[in-house]
Order: structure tokens, then sequence, then C-alpha cells
């Protein structure tokens, strides 16, 4: 599952990939294994890298409160939308994920084809409504991991695009 | 020996009064507004009136109200903590009048003490030493002899003052005359009122106090100083037993000033004389708190006298066991209040429901607090949480162990001052004992949490947030689009986890 938080003007995109006995997150394209445990309510238990810390995490909303070494921060969940909206300041290399479980109907573009932001590039059909996801970012399609017809499950990845 | 006492107060100070008066064997009475039903000092006491509205004026501060509870009680004492009704003169005579114990001085202490001109007088006549100056309004030729008198740097202040309206910061005798001059028409258009006085400037004040303790048979003892110069909106925020920097010599004569004017007034129980201090030790006194005072545990850390449990013997009539020469210091005693309050937006109050609370606990770590989980911070009181004190045998030490509690301290809800009191405990001037109460304004980079990595916070938010959606989806079976949907719902609003 991939989240993109906000705190004040920073953006985060963080995957969190769970395997059998390890789970790895990956924010800002670094690999982090992370040992994780809820130990009371709001109240967490993170090893990373064996950097053992407790964070009290409290979600309202899009809003999600983190209280870590006598601070608090604010974070700022946003949404698929949210996202698209300010994928101004986004840039890199973005994954274009399937938000829920689905089938691929059509793929709009060729690997090598220039798309600009928010222009759509890949339509899904889930709940029997298609939609078309866009690329968040003015790039370049590099990768495209799927076939049309495929059925996907949330947070697959269908496509990768490139500004750089 | 009372057999039941009232606590006319509510918070933290409500809860540590309770215990102290549970230990020496008393029936609690504990009086509570609407708003503080959930309070700890009501679930504590043996006893719980309501008393009415939440707003002071309509509970706390009614003085037939908290009576009329003493006498439906049975209460033969009561305690008023600090605030509120605890320096009301009225409030002191009233139970003198109706036959209940007030655990403080007496009603004529709390008087003299309460008017600052009468107190200075006091002080005068008990040659306690005042900041240099006037006494009172001055014409335009004395205040320039006044000034030469007492030397500059000196401040003009309007004698109807308040709020940094006609006071004018002199440091040279050549600007004195054109101060003076704006200083009284400030304070002619401010309060319709000309008159100034002229006194020293104290440059790079601290604030330091003295416990004081006098029984109904003549014993008063000083339980030394307390620093309580790291002050934010003129409010302290962070105290220490003894104080960093001051010689024997002068704690003795603090001492014994401050026993002087506690004489003066005839004055029982505890009590505590404030000073404010230049940097080579000279001090002069500001008033006299004719209560218990906030930072009072530093005091009993260092001394290991329970302040609150003698008030509740003096007031019982009980003759000090101990003299002054019995009394020393043993290592070394720092508080810090930990707010409901942003440091970022001036020490603002941040009022709200606290989702999750987890104090620290270990050796030589005391947090007189009155919060849990699920605790309302209302907007109606002091938005106090808790004082986190800790002692250790040296001040290095304590201010190592205050750090380390510090970041134990846990708190989810509302926004708190935690953050900076760790970094206060780290700053090298704070560590080096460089105090006045000017520290706070001088450090701003303390208020915020500068550069620091934010990543473990994120990741910790990112894990949570799906923990959660893990507990939603496992609740509910076969797979299914609505689960998806509600799944969904969870990430964009609504859920508390």
């Amino acid at each position: 599952m991939t989240y993109t938080f906000k705190i004040k003007d920073q953006v985060f995109s963080v995957d969190i990939d769970k395997e059998k006995d390890q789970t790895v997150v990956k924010i800002n394209e670094k690999d982090i294994p992370v040992e994780f445990e809820k130990i009371d309510n709001n109240l967490y238990s993170i090893i990373l890298n064996g950097k053992s810390l407790t964070i009290g995490v409290l979600k309202n909303g899009n809003n999600i409160q983190v209280f870590m070494n006598g601070d608090l921060f604010e974070i700022e969940a946003i949404s698929e939308r949210d996202q698209r909206k300010s994928s101004q300041v986004l840039s890199g290399v973005q994954e274009i994920k399937s938000p829920m479980p689905s089938r691929v109907v059509k793929i709009l573009k060729e690997i090598g084809d220039e798309v600009s932001a928010d222009e759509g590039i890949v339509v899904v059909e889930a709940m029997k409504m298609e939609s078309e996801l866009k690329s968040p970012i003015e790039g370049k399609v590099t990768d495209i991991l799927v076939n049309e017809g495929d059925a996907v499950e949330a947070g697959n990845t269908l496509l990768i695009v490139s500004s750089e | 020996m009372f057999n039941k006492i009232l606590i006319a107060n509510r918070g933290e100070i409500a809860v540590r009064i309770i215990r102290a008066c549970k230990e020496l064997g008393a029936t609690t009475v504990a009086v509570y507004s609407d708003a503080d039903r959930r309070s700890l000092h009501v679930a504590l006491a043996d006893e719980a009136y309501h008393i009415g509205g939440s707003a002071p004026n309509e509970s706390y501060l009614v003085i037939d109200k908290i009576i009329d509870v003493a006498k439906k009680s049975g209460a033969q004492a009561i305690h008023p903590g600090f605030g509120f009704l605890s320096e009301n003169e009225a409030f002191a005579k009233r139970c003198e009048k109706e036959k209940i114990v007030f655990i403080g001085p007496s009603a004529e202490a709390i008087r003299l003490m309460g008017d600052k001109i009468t107190a200075r007088k006091i002080a005068q006549n008990a040659k306690v030493p005042l900041v240099p100056g006037s006494d009172g309004a001055v014409t335009d030729v004395e205040a320039s002899g006044v000034a030469d008198k007492i030397g500059y740097p000196v401040m003009i202040k309007a004698s109807a003052g308040g709020g940094g309206k006609g006071m004018r910061l002199v440091r040279d005798k050549e600007d004195f005359e054109s101060s003076l001059r704006m200083a009284r028409s400030e304070a002619r258009s401010s309060f319709g009122d000309d008159s100034v006085f002229v006194e020293r400037f104290v440059e790079e004040p601290r604030h330091v106090e003295i416990q004081i303790i006098a029984d109904t048979h003549g014993n008063t003892l000083y339980l030394f100083e307390r620093e309580c110069s790291i002050q934010r909106r003129h409010q302290k925020v962070i105290e220490e037993a003894p104080s960093p920097g001051i010689s024997a010599k002068t704690r003795k004569k603090m001492g014994e000033v401050a026993v002087r004017i506690s004489k003066a007034v005839n004055y029982t129980g505890a009590g505590t004389v404030e000073f404010i201090m230049d940097q080579k030790e000279n001090f002069f006194f500001l008033e006299m708190n004719t209560r218990v005072q906030v930072e009072h545990p530093v005091t009993e850390m260092i001394t290991g006298l329970d302040i609150v449990k003698w008030m509740v013997r003096i007031a019982e009539g009980e003759k000090l066991p101990f003299k002054q020469k019995d009394l020393s210091i043993n290592g070394w005693a720092v508080e810090c209040r930990v707010y409901a309050e942003d440091p970022e937006t001036n020490f603002m109050p941040s009022p709200g429901h606290l989702y999750y609370v987890k104090a620290p606990t270990g050796p030589g770590i005391r947090d007189d607090s009155s919060i849990y989980s699920g605790y309302e911070v209302t907007s109606f009181y002091d938005p106090m949480l808790s004082k986190l004190v800790v002692w250790a045998e040296s001040r290095e030490v304590a201010i190592d162990k205050m750090a380390s509690a510090l970041t134990e301290y846990i708190v989810l809800g509302v926004k708190t001052n935690i953050g900076f009191l760790i970094r206060v405990m780290n700053n090298e001037d704070f560590r080096q004992g460089k105090l006045d109460t000017g520290f706070i304004e001088r450090h701003p980079e303390l208020l915020t949490p500068g550069e620091v990595d934010i990543e473990p916070a994120v990741i910790a938010a990112a894990l949570a947030v799906e923990d959660a959606e893990e507990i939603i989806e496992s609740d509910k079976a076969p797979q299914s689009n609505w689960k998806l949907l509600g799944r969904k719902a969870s990430l964009s609003g609504g859920s508390l986890i």
C-alpha cells in the first residue's frame, strides 16, 4: 500500500511492502526494513535499522498527529485526487498504481511516449465503472508492467513514468 | 486532628492535597464544576459535591457554595490550594466566622500582603531590601535627583500603569529629561494620570524565591530558595531548587530576610517570598504569596519535607519539631510545567481531548498531574497538564534525568510544550546556569523542533494507518467491494486509531 503524506511543505511517498517475516518501507526511494508493533492504543514501537522508537499516532480524517520525542508533527494524508492536484511539486520516478482491485481495460500509451501531468495513461474497471488513471507528472512512460485484460490488486504498479 | 477536609480547588493541586490529607488519615471532600465531573480530583476524593457552572465565578470562586459544602459534609477545615480563593481575604474571614479552619495564614496576613503598597511598606519597616527608587510619585525636579542617587540605568514607570504603558528605560543621564516627558504624556493619554515614579532597572533579572514555613507557636523557618527565572508570558515554566549560582552567604541572607517579613505579619503556614535578583546576587523584595506555590515540589525534594502535610498539621496547631539548623539541602530538583499550549504560536493554549497519555516513571521522577487518556482539557481553566519533577544528586544529573524523562512523556490530542522543555534542558546556557527572565525571548530557536529527521514519524504514520485498516478489514470476512469503499472512507475521514 502506498501513502502520500504532507508535513508542512514536504511531500513523502511511503510504500509498505509486507513480506512473510519482514516489512520493508520504501520512503524517498530508500528501502528501510522495519519492525513494527502496536503496544497500546495509539502507541507504536518501531525499530528502524536497529533504532528503537516509541511513537504515538492519532488519525482524525486526513489529519494524522504523530508524537515523537516530545514534539507533535501534523501530517496530512493526501488522497489520490489531491495528489494529482499537487502534481506540479512531484517529480522523479512515479509509479502508476491501481487504487483498487480492478481489470485493466485499456493502456493509452506505449513505452517512450511523452505524457503531460494529469494526462490519462491507463483505464481500469472496477465495480462496473471505468476510470482513467492519470500521470501525476510530466515525463516519459518508461515501463508498462501489465497487459490489457489483466486483473490487478490494489497497489499493483501498472506503469512507470519518469520526468528525467 | 482533622477528620474531614474540604479541598476547594481542582486539577493537579487538588489531587496533590487529597493524597496528603488521605495519608494523614482525613476523609477528603472534593468540589467540582460542570466541566470537572470527569476530573481526577473528583474520582480520588472520598466525597464529591457539584458546585455549579464551569466558569470559575460560577463555582470555584463562589464563597457561599464552598462554605455550604463544608457545612453539609461536616468538613472541619478547607485547603484552598493555589489560585481561586487561596489569597482571598474575605474567604479566610468567612471561614473564621463559620468556625471552619482555613488551611493557610490569617485573613489579616493575606490582606497585608495582598496589597502591593502595604506590602512594600511592611518590607521597608522590616528592613527588607526593595528595588531602590523614589518613594511614590515624583515631580520633574525630584525625578532627576532620584535617578542620580540610585544610579543608571533607571526605569520610569507610570503610577497608574500596567502593560508596559508609560514605562521608559533610561540608560544615560542625558536622555532622562526627554524620557520623563514621554513617559508622562503616555501615562496621561493611557491612564488619565501623568504621575510617575523612578526605580533602578535591574539588568538581566532573575526570579528567586524563598519558601517559608511557620507554625502557630512562633517558629518561622526558611526552606531555602527556588530559581524560577525561566518564564513565558510572565509565568514560570521551569523551576529548580536550589538556585544555581547563589552563594551560601546570599542564601542565608535571603532566608533571614524572608523570615523577617513573614514574622512582621505574624505569618503561619506555608508561604513564599519572591525576590528579583541581579547577576551579582543583589536581591530585592517583589511580593509574598500567601499560599502553597505551584512549584513547591522542588523544595520538598531537596528538603525531604512534605509542605502540604505540614500546612495541614500547622493548621491543626502542631508545633514544628525541627529548627532551622536541622534543615539542609540534599541534592538538586528540577520541575517542568507541562502545558497544553503551542510554543510556536506564543504559547497559545491548546485545549482538547487527550486521546492518549503516558507519563514517565523511574527512580527520582515525580509526576504531579491530573490527566489521563480520555481526559478533556477545557478552556475554562489553566492549561497546565502536569508538573514533572526530578531529583538527583547534582544539577547536571537532574537536568539529564529531566531531559530523559520528558522524552518518555507522551500526550496525544493537544499541542504541548514537551519538545520545547527538552530543548531547554539540552541548551548550553541553561545547563551552565546562565538564567534570567529574558531567557526564552533570547532563545527563539527552542520554540520549534528545528532540523529533525521526520522520516521515522512519516513511517510510523503509514504503518499505523495500515495497521488500523487491517483491523477494519479483518472484521468483515468475505472480500467485497463494500469493504473497499469502507477502507477508502477510513483513509479519507472519520476514523480514529
